[in-house]
């Protein structure tokens, strides 16, 4: 946060830039916040930076009532755009916490020799972080009806000769025997496979060689992890 | 009777009843309108009617015994009558090519104002907000950097306290999308 030195014309140029889509430096009232700001400006704004400069007319017309405006008076640094160096208070600490603030949308203006090097550096650290993590592998979830030839397959050995299909990245799941119709169960059988080793085709062919047990094989479910 | 209208009464009666709470009138008035245009009158069993919304909206100024609204000296005055004016004859039932022209106007007028009478808020940013609302409303987001005063200006008289009532608020993005362009 703040707005870098304002007593120099490139801490002006970012007050004119936050100043342009708004009235006040917080909210949408005048308050301790625009005071504390206007204190620190060495005079008014010049013409070219005109949003600084609407906005330090408006301020000064309340001269006044600078007392009676709601708010605290915070440091400097804790005002402004998000993600410029803070050059007011002790800039290393300010900088760790600045962390997570990193303005999405933050303009070029901002980019000076000390803030550039700090980004490098935390852009270093979170590459470093992301590194260590585990990549994520791609697994789905696949639900298989295999159905045997007649109601006198033995639903046992189909189910063993499945499970003895044995793939890297394939794990078998849950089974359940259920009816088709005139007496025939069809093994409705889970299992969970990488993407990048196991297809169904794959599996299709594997399960299906067992020809005296299986007559076909369709996948009932598919879904993504 | 035609859509644009239609909508300009039901707005013009509630612009009306929105000003009221606004200013902390008790007693909402009954309202009604005349002719093509649809113009709000205000029928006071004491006097003559009164015809128009700049008429009654500045009539109940007077009424809530807030007459800075309506500009603190001469100069003033005369600024907020001059916006108030605007509003009805040139806001009101202005046509799509019209709305570029008024919006870049209002864009350089506000460029060193934070409110139309200057450092004042005044009526006249209250019947304008509510003129240009429908307008605000549907621009894009690349529309509202290019009237980025009119931008500003919007965003701060829909938070002021009171104002906004009956109206959608205008999402007004505080990190600004499009590079500067320098007017």
């Amino acid at each position: 946060m703040g707005f870098g030195d304002l007593k120099t014309p490139a801490g002006l140029k970012v007050l004119n830039e936050f100043l342009a889509d708004k009235s006040y430096i917080e909210g949408y009232v005048p308050s301790q916040a625009d005071i504390a700001v206007f204190d620190a400006l060495s005079g008014a704004p010049s013409a070219d930076l005109c949003h600084a400069l609407r906005w330090y007319n408006h301020i000064k017309s309340y001269q006044k009532e600078k007392g009676s405006l709601p708010g605290v008076k915070k440091p400097l640094g804790q005002y402004g755009p998000a993600g410029v160096q803070d050059t007011t208070a002790a800039a290393p600490a300010a900088a760790d916490e600045d962390d997570d603030d990193i303005d999405l949308f933050g303009s070029d203006e901002e980019e000076d020799e000390e803030s550039k090097k700090i980004k490098e550096e935390r852009l270093a650290a979170y590459n470093a972080k992301k590194a260590k993590k585990p990549a994520l592998i791609a697994k789905s979830s696949i639900l298989l009806d295999v159905k045997p030839w007649d109601d006198e397959t033995d639903m046992t050995k189909l189910e063993e000769c499945v499970r003895s299909i044995q793939l890297d990245g394939l794990v078998w799941g849950q089974s359940k025997l259920l009816p088709v119709g005139y007496g025939i169960k069809k093994l409705q059988i889970a299992c969970v496979v990488e993407d990048d080793k196991v297809g169904t085709d794959q599996l299709e062919e594997l399960i299906t060689a067992f020809e005296d047990y299986v007559q076909s094989m369709d996948v009932a479910a598919f879904n993504k992890i | 009777m035609c859509r644009i209208g239609f909508r300009c009464i039901k707005m013009a009666l509630r612009e009306l009843s929105s000003l009221e709470r606004f200013l902390g009138l008790k007693k909402p008035n009954k309202y009604s309108t005349q002719g093509g245009k649809k113009v709000p009158v205000l029928q006071n069993n004491n006097g003559p009617a009164l015809i128009g919304l700049v008429t009654i909206a500045s009539h109940l100024v007077h009424e809530a015994k807030r007459p800075e609204l309506l500009g603190n000296s001469a100069e003033q005055r005369a600024i907020v009558q001059q916006w108030l004016e605007h509003r009805v004859t040139r806001l009101d039932n202005c046509s799509k090519e019209e709305v570029k022209v008024i919006l870049k106007e209002l864009n350089q007028y506000l460029e060193d104002k934070v409110y139309l009478a200057g450092n004042v808020f005044t009526l006249a940013d209250i019947l304008m907000y509510y003129g240009i609302h429908h307008i605000v409303v549907e621009l894009a987001v690349q529309e509202k950097e290019l009237y980025l005063n009119v931008t500003r200006w919007f965003d701060h008289i829909q938070h002021y306290p009171g104002i906004r009532n009956h109206l959608p608020p205008v999402v007004v993005l505080r990190n600004r999308v499009y590079p500067s362009s320098h007017h």
